[in-house]
């Protein structure tokens, strides 16, 4: 039976609060940010009611309305006639979304032969001899003090986005594929020889089944990394994506258009983590985190 | 049902009896490069044949090379010196042949009991595209029912089957290791300190287990144990190891070979007779003068002994 609340709990280590007082307490900070962002909004639009660094919620329901509902300025005008679902489509915030996601999953689905490397350094030590050494020199590369080389090499296109996001998360992917798979015990590996497996059973059978969990937890905390490559690549050179946009607005002080898209990408992201979460969960019940 | 099972792993066992294997080892010695000390001798000089069909139990306090033994009979270690035969060939790489069961980690934690005692033969039978045909899913079914019952003769209950290692106790993850390794009938089966996490009723159940299964088909153990008891419960030969000292140099760290007297009793009376009890003061007393094995052995004996008799 659930112990009564004391105040002397907040403080404890050895303590289970109720399912009700974990919702509650972690919606707070949420409210909080919320109030504190009317009350400064209140008190500039009170000085001056066409201000624009902390938009009301009109400006904001305005700001949101145009992005969803409306073309970007450099297209095309939408027929009046149009149903609410060619609206969308035909967006702002759909096209960028679109550009940036398209960017994005490349770039992850680039990731996994990395993770591929990452694995096969741990269970073939001439692999990891070959490459180790380099990765981790690699690894200290500043990603985006690559940006002008990729440029150089690969246009100002997509390319060079994609690849800014895959070599700066790539060799923090492989280092962490290779320190996950390496602390799989000698023993599974020892047992799976003497179950007849082949080289390649204990790789991909037993040692990548057995990580896999643990590869999708690296991923997800990779998914700011790879978001921050994307933001820089799309901001310095495009044409469209969320972070095309963000800095676009900036000049024009559009903070009724950044602060819904920077919560749009927060959004995104989190859904994203909670999928591979989720996935996670239901594809690895024998998964035990420690 | 279960009396079905367990006639039919009677008859798969006698099918696929075991062919005899022995092993050698000659002028064995294993060092370890120990930094600006040198080198660690682990093993040194050490010579034994183990007959096909023996239990081989091997003693010895922590550190005297008992598992490292046990890692070059597998092909897993390679000894810095001497040769190491099983049924006459060089060991060169991990052995197929040999069945192991280690301490701990010895099931895979994604697989279903059920998945890991089937994942060896599966292997066995055939390799990647071969295991969509549809004689591989006939094989399977089979499979699985053998699998079934060698569990159910391990003690598992058929709600068992198809729970994760993390779900078992560590007393039902070691009846599972040993039917992993049982399933693919090995002609040697390797253990290492594999019940020595375990409570002891679970231990003196487990130890019967293990001792019918050898007496049914005959493999040949090699056994490693810091508990003489249960070394002396279990083999038919007993190998006591020392640790390696500086003054020992060019010696064998065997400290004993020998025969262990049979005895027609059940494994929870023998523990009990007074020949049991004066082998095994005899054996401890060896121990304690070769090592300070007895320290720590002390405490474990009385603990299995109890297990046993329980």
């Amino acid at each position: 039976m659930a112990q009564p609340f004391r105040v002397s709990d907040l403080a404890g280590i050895q303590v289970r609060p109720a399912r009700l007082w974990t919702h509650s307490l972690s919606w707070i900070l949420f409210v909080a940010g919320i109030a504190l962002y009317a009350h400064f909004s209140i008190v500039r639009h009170r000085e001056n009611p066409e201000d624009r660094v902390i938009p009301s919620a009109t400006q904001m329901i305005h700001g949101l309305k145009a992005s969803v509902l409306e073309p970007a300025e450099e297209d095309d005008p939408l027929d009046p006639g149009a149903t609410l679902f060619q609206q969308v489509r035909h967006s702002m915030i759909w096209k960028d979304t679109a550009s940036s996601a398209r960017r994005f999953f490349t770039a992850l689905l680039l990731l996994v032969p990395a993770m591929l490397i990452g694995l096969h350094m741990a269970v073939f030590p001439y692999v990891g001899a070959f490459f180790l050494l380099f990765v981790l020199f690699f690894d200290k590369i500043v990603a985006l003090s690559l940006l002008p080389i990729l440029f150089i090499v690969f246009g100002i296109d997509e390319w060079s986005k994609i690849m800014l996001m895959v070599i700066g998360v790539a060799p923090t992917l492989m280092l962490d594929t290779y320190n996950i798979a390496g602390g799989v015990p000698k023993e599974q590996v020892v047992k799976a020889f003497t179950l007849k497996s082949t080289n390649l059973d204990v790789a991909y059978r037993i040692v990548l089944k057995q990580v896999l969990p643990q590869l999708i937890n690296s991923v997800r905390l990779n998914l700011k990394p790879l978001a921050l490559f994307l933001f820089a690549g799309e901001m310095i050179a495009s044409t469209d994506g969320l972070a095309y946009r963000i800095a676009i607005m900036r000049r024009h002080m559009g903070m009724d258009i950044i602060i819904p898209y920077l919560l749009w990408v927060a959004l995104l992201l989190f859904s994203l983590d909670a999928l591979l979460r989720f996935t996670n969960r239901r594809l690895h019940p024998w998964y035990q985190p420690l | 049902m279960v009396s079905a099972a367990l006639r039919l792993v009677d008859a798969v066992a006698a099918q696929a009896a075991p062919q005899r294997t022995e092993i050698e080892l000659r002028d064995v010695s294993v060092s370890y490069s120990a930094g600006k000390e040198g080198s660690k001798t682990v093993l040194s000089k050490l010579n034994l044949k183990v007959g096909a069909g023996e239990f081989v139990v091997i003693l010895g306090e922590t550190g005297c090379g008992k598992s490292t033994l046990l890692r070059l009979i597998l092909g897993q270690e390679f000894p810095t010196e001497g040769v190491i035969e099983v049924d006459g060939k060089p060991v060169m790489s991990i052995d197929a042949r040999c069945g192991y069961v280690p301490q701990k980690y010895s099931l895979f934690p994604d697989r279903t009991v059920l998945g890991n005692v089937m994942y060896g033969p599966e292997n066995a039978k055939s390799r990647f595209l071969a295991r969509f045909r549809p004689s591989f899913f006939a094989y399977r079914r089979k499979l699985r029912v053998e699998a079934q019952a060698y569990l159910v003769r391990m003690g598992l209950r058929p709600q068992d089957m198809n729970k994760y290692p993390h779900q078992l106790s560590g007393g039902m993850q070691q009846r599972v290791a040993i039917a992993q390794a049982l399933l693919m009938h090995p002609p040697v089966l390797l253990l290492d300190e594999a019940f020595s996490a375990l409570d002891p009723s679970t231990r003196a159940s487990l130890q019967e287990q293990l001792q019918g299964v050898w007496q049914e088909s005959k493999p040949t153990v090699v056994f490693v144990t810091h508990n003489t008891s249960e070394a002396l419960s279990l083999g038919t030969r007993l190998i006591l190891l020392r640790r390696h000292h500086e003054d020992l140099a060019g010696e064998t760290n065997l400290v004993l070979d020998m025969e262990i007297p049979r005895s027609s009793l059940p494994l929870s009376m023998r523990v009990k007779s007074l020949e049991f009890q004066e082998l095994l003061e005899h054996v401890r007393q060896l121990a304690y003068e070769s090592s300070s094995l007895h320290t720590d052995d002390s405490e474990s004996d009385s603990s299995v002994e109890e297990g046993t008799l329980a």
